[in-house]
């Protein structure tokens, strides 16, 4: 092949940057990974795992709530707490249900204890860093708000919340989407109302408010009554925090919290590639087009050798 | 479609849930019984043997708290209402709010940084935790039906009797 | 059609018969045989026969999987949402794929001009591999038709997978205008070549560029979910360069393997030049893949050392993790050290295909088996299985279609 000239190099070179600029957006990626703390004046739900009394009055107002289909057991059917699924897991939220009540035997507590599951809307949430239309938001009042109408269907949403919420309705060929509680935020919340939920519950399990204000509560709760609670807010640290928070009175790794999670929120664990991205994009093209030069001046030295 | 209908009839629910239907009859010293009503749509309203629970309980405070008179049962109350301090009534109602996180329940507790109890219990949660909590204890009856009989539309909302779903639907995978 | 060969027959080098008329398109696709022979020698080709029965399976599940749904064809885990279409078609396919760029650097920028012969090859394998992953994507996605949202209708520009997005397409353009000579030759378009040969070195870099970034942000996608993988295979800061130093071995090894698979079924097409210095080539490619491996296996211990996850090795992952390192890492990089100092051709290719094993099982580990090693593992749904295999069939057949007729394993005869 013909060595290439000074013109068409610098005409590759244009090409290159060409490419680049392309992919340049990505650039922004290095800076949208800050850090983010949520909306100072957020709604929250703190909820108190200690009153529970598995009654699944919850799961019926969501379900008619969010216009659900119909369950496969009525809710006042309790054997769906011995249900179980894959690998001998609790039930969890599903295309169907986007809170679902679990029960724990737990040993040394006279009666079993509930627990209630529903998205925690995170204050930095992973689902909304990890997906690459944008389909997520974080509102002001709290809620995580999914948008169908973007989503492409990739399920990287799934795979990043770390605590398994969103389900998608993978039995729809035409529309498939995630599935996944938005805390009533076009019903309720964004009218200052509480989810569906928190006030159907008879039992008051759930405390609604200021995110901040619940904080406070959950701790004075604990101090005032110590021997009936962990020393823990679920939620206040965990991944970032979260809107949604719990107290209890058996630890929270006895009853299926996930009490590794660390208090970085997910995104801080993509930050250092994200840092790469912009260090590759201006370093690489000097630095190959530097190889370049070196290995074809071995060559044309060597031609001129070859010539003497 | 259907969303303007469906926070209508939302809202009128709420409304429903939230009038509680109390009616009264007194004899000596409270109420013979008493009409609970906060979850009127789905039930019919409970009728409470109040003559018969103070005969149970040991004193007024376990329920009442510090409000009758008598010196509170629960230490954490007792901090402040070790007297008893009385109150002008001693319904529920009067302190549970029936409108629990509304707009002007979270309002007025916005509004009054010094307010102590601002985790105060609305009217259902405390009617539930105080019976559910004693009953647990002392064995007295906790299904939700075994006090509230439910009506049609509160098997609607379970989809349970009539509403039923077909026994054929198989547990998702 | 290697017996065809033998028989005397000649495949198309260039634009003119032996007579000196030109070749027509059609006889060109039909490889220069007569459309009657053209039919023999398909059906007289037993691994047509397998193809057959696989698309009689698969073809009908692949519809079905678009008129049914995802529910249809796979366990609709919410637990696991990806399963093997993205686990193979995506995660093991792009690494495999990693020759393009390889290559390209290797000849255009670092002036390996004896690697010319094989560069070629290189490229289609990047092309296709990349374009059989999009394939797997649109499989496996929701909503396939909705492939250009993250470009042109909602950006989510901060996510790892949009970054995945745009380096994939841009490069699978640069890949196809780094192929366009082969086409203009076979085509007989000359002005093409001579365009792409003026922009080569800026899309050679663009390509590097691209690569380092994607095959590292396939990694970076499991840091969004740190607690779900096994610590053995997950580390938050090395993810990413784990996923790109394999795949420049990957890369290596996935042409090594080809190129012995067209030395051994498409002998036909292949010609002297190619032949001759295959084995030379092989020996370069196991030095370049071997060097490669070294790296993977210090910063893999690096890894699991910053973490500080030894705890992990005594336990049955950690066993199953050890497999892989040893047949997957250490066995190839062994073979293939051997095979460099004896300069033994057949053993490097041993090892290549021992590389290749070795990084399909770390990307099946990293997003299938031990991803949920928490909670339980998944089995993927037979139809699953099907399609991909149907897929990945297909991706042969279109691999196999273009090498036995554009100049990629031999060099084009100019007429004119
Ligand atoms: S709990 Fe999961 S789905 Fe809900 S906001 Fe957090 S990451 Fe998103
Ligand atoms: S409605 Fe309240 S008490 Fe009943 S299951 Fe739900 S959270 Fe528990």
């Amino acid at each position: 092949m013909k060595m290439l000239n000074r013109r068409s190099f610098l005409k590759g070179g244009l090409a290159g940057g060409a490419a680049i600029a392309a992919v340049g957006t990505s650039k922004q990626a290095g800076a949208a990974g800050q850090s983010f703390g949520g909306y100072p004046d957020s709604m929250g739900v703190l909820v108190d795992l200690t009153k529970c009394v598995g009654c699944r009055t919850c799961e019926a107002a969501c379900n008619k709530e969010q216009g659900l289909e119909s369950p496969d057991k009525p809710f006042d059917d309790l054997s769906v707490f011995e249900e179980k699924r894959e690998g001998g897991l609790p039930r969890r939220t599903t295309e169907k249900a986007y809170t679902v009540v679990q029960k724990y035997e737990v040993e040394g507590r006279e009666h079993p204890l509930f627990r209630k599951v529903q998205c925690n809307h995170c204050n930095e949430p992973a689902c909304l860093t990890s997906c690459f239309v944008n389909a997520y938001k974080k509102t002001p009042e709290g809620a995580v708000m999914y948008d169908p109408t973007v989503c492409v269907g990739c399920r990287t949403c799934m795979i990043a919340c770390p605590f398994y919420i969103p389900a998608y309705s993978y039995s729809s060929a035409i529309n498939p989407v995630v599935k996944k509680c938005i805390m009533c935020y076009d019903t309720r919340l964004k009218f200052g109302r509480p989810p569906a939920c928190v006030e159907a519950c008879p039992q008051e399990v759930m405390t609604f408010g200021k995110r901040k204000d619940l904080l406070k509560l959950a701790h004075q709760r604990i101090g005032q009554n110590p021997e009936a609670y962990v020393d823990h807010v679920y939620g206040e640290t965990e991944v970032g925090g979260t809107a949604w928070m719990y107290l209890s009175d058996v630890p929270f790794d006895k009853i299926g919290y996930d009490t590794h999670l660390g208090d970085q929120p997910i995104i801080s664990y993509v930050k250092e590639f994200l840092a790469i991205v912009p260090m590759v994009l201006t370093i690489w093209p000097a630095l190959f087009t530097g190889f370049y030069l070196l290995s074809n001046r071995k060559d044309a030295l060597k031609n001129e050798d070859n010539k003497s | 479609m259907g969303g303007r209908k469906k926070t209508l009839v939302g809202m009128a629910a709420l409304m429903l849930l939230t009038a509680p239907l109390v009616a009264q009859s007194w004899a000596g010293d409270g109420p013979g019984s008493v009409e609970l009503g906060s979850l009127a749509n789905h039930y019919s309203a409970v009728t409470f043997d109040h003559a018969m629970h103070t005969g149970v309980a040991t004193s007024c405070a376990e329920c009442h708290h510090h409000t009758t008179g008598a010196s509170p049962t629960d230490p954490t109350c007792a901090r402040c209402h070790e007297a008893g301090g009385k109150s002008r009534s001693v319904a529920c109602r009067d302190c549970h709010s029936d409108k629990r996180f509304s707009a002007e329940d979270l309002a007025k507790i916005e509004e009054t940084p010094k307010m102590y109890h601002k985790g105060k219990l609305g009217l259902k949660g405390a009617y539930h935790q105080k019976c559910l909590g004693c009953h647990t204890t002392m064995g007295g009856p906790t299904g939700c039906q075994d006090c509230h009989t439910r009506n049609d539309k509160g098997d609607a909302f379970f989809n349970s009797g009539k509403y039923a779903p077909a026994p054929t639907a198989k547990a998702g995978h | 059609m290697n017996s065809l060969k033998s028989q005397g027959f000649a495949p198309v080098v260039s634009d003119r018969k032996k007579d000196g008329s030109e070749w027509t398109v059609k006889e060109k696709i039909m490889l220069g045989l007569s459309p009657k022979e053209y039919m023999a020698v398909q059906l007289r080709n037993p691994f047509n026969w397998v193809l057959w029965a696989i698309y009689a399976i698969g073809l009908p599940i692949l519809v079905g999987r678009f008129i049914f749904g995802l529910g249809w064809v796979t366990h609709s885990s919410y637990d696991y949402p990806w399963g093997l279409f993205l686990g193979w078609g995506l995660f093991v396919m792009v690494p495999l794929s990693a020759s393009g760029f390889m290559m390209g650097t290797t000849v255009e920028l670092f002036g390996r001009k004896d690697f010319k012969s094989i560069e070629r090859l290189g490229l289609l394998n990047g092309l296709l591999g990349y374009l059989f992953a999009v394939v797997f994507l649109q499989v496996d996605l929701g909503q396939p038709w909705r492939l250009i949202y993250p470009m042109f209708v909602s950006l989510g520009p901060a996510a790892v997978l949009f970054l995945v997005a745009w380096h994939v397409a841009t490069y699978l353009s640069c890949q196809v205008a780094e192929l366009v000579p082969a086409f203009s030759e076979w085509m007989g378009f000359p002005k093409a070549k001579k365009f792409i040969k003026s922009i080569v070195l800026g899309l050679t870099i663009a390509g590097i560029i691209l690569s380092t970034l994607h095959q590292g942000a396939l990694g970076a996608l499991f840091t969004y979910a740190p607690g779900k993988v096994h610590p053995l295979w997950f580390s938050s800061p090395f993810q990413w360069f784990h996923f790109f130093v394999s795949a420049v071995f990957a890369g290596l090894s996935m042409l090594i393997v080809v190129s012995t698979l067209t030395k051994w079924f498409m002998r036909w097409r292949c010609d002297e030049n190619y032949l001759n210095n295959l084995s030379k080539l092989t020996l370069g490619l196991a030095k370049g893949a071997s060097l490669a491996l070294i790296t993977y296996l210090v910063i893999k211990i690096i890894g699991i050392a910053h973490d500080n996850d030894w705890q992990y090795l005594a336990t049955g992952w950690g066993g199953w993790f050890m497999f892989e390192m040893v047949v997957g890492v250490i066995l190839p990089l062994i073979v293939f050290t051997m095979a460099v100092r004896n300069s033994n051709a057949s053993l490097a290719r041993f090892g290549a295909f021992l590389a290749v094993f070795g990084l399909a099982l770390n990307r099946l580990n990293t997003a299938l088996i031990t991803f949920n090693w928490q909670l339980y593992q998944e089995i993927p749904h037979w139809r699953e299985v099907v399609i991909v295999i149907t897929v990945y069939a297909t991706y042969i057949v279109v691999y196999r279609a273009v090498l036995a007729r554009m100049p990629i394993l031999y060099t084009w005869k100019e007429t004119k």
